[in-house]
């Protein structure tokens, strides 16, 4: 098997190479007769490594440790599926789902478009064969997941206790498969700038991969706060650790990706912008792998040392450099079409979210780089704090959230109208409202009112933009009108949904992080006290031994004063394999707030130990997440009628359906 | 003044607004991030500032308060040893022979007084996996 594996990863690797080589070469009129080997040989490559997958998968479930990989990741009493899982913990496994799911994305890529194969779409699929070829020959040069383990062990070094947690399940499958789509977008925009053919087809394919690729390491990221939350048991989601920073890096460049775009597809501006995003997107997607493994970083993950890094940093460089020259070799062809008119309009705004989006990205880059580039500046290795990025998040992200919340009555390219002014000073009388409303409720931090104001503001916004939209389109009632605006606009409307995901996700993290508040305590049976709105009474200690830990947990009924008590049960884990504690916390959530506990252990006299955190808000941050997955997929369900409005109407006349001029 | 230019210096000065936030935030929280042996070479120099030290718990020489809201050990680099006195919340897997990396300030008298230590989080990506 393992040499059955080693040789079907060496093939994909020749066929990937081979099918880059050709495709791209194939572009070339006289090599057509290329075209029809690539392809063959690209479906080749994408077979090896399905087949190198199952074999990995199978060794796995069937823990054959004559894999060094799966001696490294498994042990006798893992469940199967945290088992299989081990196919994304370690570095070649994960690895090789990133080159499989390339390599599945650009097939789908390849075949997915009606129309015939034109220049275009030809060169971005080279590109991406490239790319697969690059992921292959990581795992061929410097981690082989089919390498032989030493001698023939008989039991497994196991997998770490802090990723036996469902979330870590899908967290990197979906963390990859958000890097394997970003590849997309930049291939696209990289065989535009090779094409020289600058009209919107590039876009208009682009699009959809980029929401979904948007999407999806959105979700990756949440999840991975969702993890670190559940199971790292410090009581917060985000620590500003190199690992979370590279991810976020790539998703903060790709959201400016796909409103800069509009930007193009509407009022022919910020060009070379956009062409710039779509590259650096996907080269942070390459830096976010050299952060975790180059092993220039000591942060709680990412300890590890090998060379796989290196190349990945390499592979970045690469990139912006040619992308830098590629884009200032066509910087005439890359020319605006329009000038910015008004400071008031939707393209505006957007120039004003990269500006804040690339600022965040830029500071984000420079703090997890500190230790490096302090070291090599002055000679000191310096850290930053949280402090540092949160200093950044304040200004920057209040301008992002003003800027979506103006969105929706702004126009393309004017100042809004009468009616829409109007209903901005409304919806600005109603932030204010909010505003007042909640310093006399007694909040006194300057960014709790703040984004209490703005986010009031922007659901005033949205609700005033649908009710003159409705109005634009009589029907016999306004909900019938309503529904039809909502449809003609559908992906309007799903973007704007997405900005509420965004407004509740502002609310989470600032009730969080401003309101959150600790508390160490020692509770003896039966004892209650009260803390932050809540009564906690410690019911009973309980022990018990699984096969392959050992349980302590303290059972505690918890109730916001009057309410029915909730049970919750804190634990400490004791691994026997890797003889290491693990905390499991116990959470407590509704719309106010999460009771987040920690159980340390027992006290002489017969009680426990817990520390308990009170995190505001927190459901609103999971909720706002969820919206914006949701608002993304609306918006990549297939819809010819929107896509045909979209794409082949002047981009001037497509804001509003034809003969329906302002009202 | 047109639309493009008012946006363009609002975007300056956004930037540097934020750059100016950025560089109070580091000042406010930066740290020296040392070994253990880079430390007692330049002791003098790091006094009473923030550092951030990496090294191994020495063998016989953790202590945990029975309450466990306070820790001493020896952080042992390869030369050097450095006396910790910690207070916090102590990790799970914090133990002997272990690399931990521990935050806080150096005092005159050598010790380090810390206020965070993290544990190596067992190998996610180890270099033989």
């Amino acid at each position: 098997m393992l040499g059955f594996g080693e040789l079907c990863l060496l093939g994909a690797f020749i066929a990937s190479g081979f099918a880059a080589f050709a495709t791209l070469a194939g572009c070339d009129d006289k090599h057509r007769a290329l075209e029809k080997s690539a392809l063959i040989s690209s479906a080749a490559s994408l077979v090896l490594l399905t087949l190198v997958m199952l074999i990995l998968a199978i060794a796995l479930l069937t823990k054959n440790y004559q894999f060094d990989y799966v001696a490294y990741y498994c042990s006798q009493h893992l469940p199967w599926y945290y088992g299989l899982s081990a196919l994304w913990v370690g570095q070649a496994g994960s690895l090789l789902l990133w080159a499989w799911f390339l390599g599945i994305l650009a097939m789908i890529f390849r075949f997915a478009s009606s129309r015939k194969s034109d220049t275009l779409r030809q060169r971005a699929f080279g590109l991406l064969m490239a790319n697969t070829c690059f992921l292959i020959a990581t795992m061929v040069f410097a981690a082989d997941p089919m390498a032989r383990s030493v001698g023939t062990p008989t039991e497994g070094a196991g997998l770490s206790p802090l990723l036996q947690h469902p979330a870590m399940l899908i967290h990197p499958p979906i963390i990859f498969l958000g890097y394997a789509a970003w590849a997309i977008p930049f291939a696209l925009a990289t065989a535009a700038l090779i094409n020289k053919r600058f009209d919107t087809t590039w876009i208009q394919q682009a699009r959809p991969w980029a929401l979904f690729a948007w999407a999806v390491l959105g979700a990756g990221i949440l999840l991975g706060a969702e993890w670190a939350y559940e199971e790292l048991g410090w009581g917060g989601y985000w620590g500003w650790d190199p690992v979370e920073n590279g991810s976020l890096i790539p998703w903060l460049l790709g959201t400016a990706f796909i409103h800069t775009m509009m930007t193009w597809r509407r009022r022919g501006i910020m060009k070379k912008t956009t062409v710039a995003l779509a590259i650096a997107t996907f080269a942070m997607c390459n830096f976010a792998t050299f952060l975790t493994r180059s092993g220039i970083f000591s942060s709680l993950h990412a300890f590890s040392q090998s060379p796989i890094g290196w190349l990945f940093l390499a592979l970045m460089l690469v990139l912006a450099l040619a992308g830098g020259i590629l884009i200032y070799q066509r910087r005439k062809e890359l020319a605006p079409e329009n000038q910015i008119t008004s400071a008031m309009s939707r393209e505006a705004m957007v120039a004003m979210t990269t500006v804040a989006l690339l600022l965040l990205a830029t500071v984000t880059c420079l703090g997890t780089l500190s230790v490096a580039l302090s070291d090599a500046l002055v000679g000191t290795k310096i850290t930053v704090g949280p402090p540092f990025y949160n200093n950044v998040l304040a200004p920057t992200g209040l301008l992002i959230l003003t800027a979506t919340a103006l969105a929706p009555l702004l126009r393309w390219g004017s100042t809004p109208s009468a009616p829409e002014k109007r209903m901005l000073k409304i919806s600005a009388t109603v932030g204010v409202l909010t505003m007042m409303g909640i310093v006399v409720g007694g909040a006194t931090h300057y960014l709790l009112i703040a984004v209490t104001g703005i986010v009031a503001f922007a659901v005033a916004v949205l609700l005033c933009s649908l009710w003159l939209d409705a109005k634009r389109r009589p029907c016999d009632n306004y909900w019938a009108s309503l529904v039809r605006c909502l449809r003609e606009k559908r992906n309007q409307y799903a973007g704007f949904f997405v900005h509420l995901g965004f407004f509740a996700l502002a609310i989470g993290i600032v009730g969080s992080s401003l309101g959150t508040q600790r508390h160490e305590v020692s509770l003896m049976q039966g004892q209650t006290i009260e803390w932050a709105g809540r009564s906690i009474q410690l019911v009973d200690i309980v022990d018990r031994q699984l096969p392959d830990k050992l349980v302590a947990g303290a059972v505690l009924e918890v109730s916001r004063i009057g309410d029915v008590p909730v049970k919750l049960t804190p634990e400490q884990h004791l691994h026997l394999l890797q003889n290491e504690w693990t905390t499991e916390v116990a959470i407590q959530s509704d719309w106010s707030g999460d009771l987040y506990m920690i159980l340390h252990g027992g006290t002489e006299d017969g009680g426990v130990r817990l520390t308990l955190v009170d995190n505001p808000r927190m459901r609103w941050l999971w909720l706002g997440g969820l919206t914006m997955l949701l608002g993304a997929t609306v918006s990549l369900w297939p819809n010819k009628k929107a896509a045909r409005q979209n794409y082949n109407q002047p981009a001037e006349f497509s804001e509003q359906p034809q003969g329906l001029k302002a009202a | 003044m047109t639309a493009t230019q008012r946006l363009f210096l609002g975007g300056v000065v956004i930037t540097f607004a934020t750059m100016a936030l950025a560089y109070l935030g580091a000042s406010s929280s930066w740290q020296f991030y040392l070994t253990v042996d880079e430390l007692a070479a330049d002791a003098a120099s790091f006094r009473e500032s923030r550092v951030r030290i990496s090294g191994k718990v020495a063998r016989d020489s953790l202590q945990i308060a029975p309450d466990r809201s306070q820790a001493s050990f020896v952080l042992q680099g390869e030369t050097a040893k450095l006396n910790v006195q910690y207070t916090g919340l102590i990790p799970d897997n914090l133990a002997e022979g272990i690399e931990v990396v521990v935050e806080g300030r150096l005092e005159d008298t050598g010790l380090v007084r810390g206020n965070k230590v993290l544990t190596r989080c067992a190998s996610k990506y180890s270099s033989n996996g």
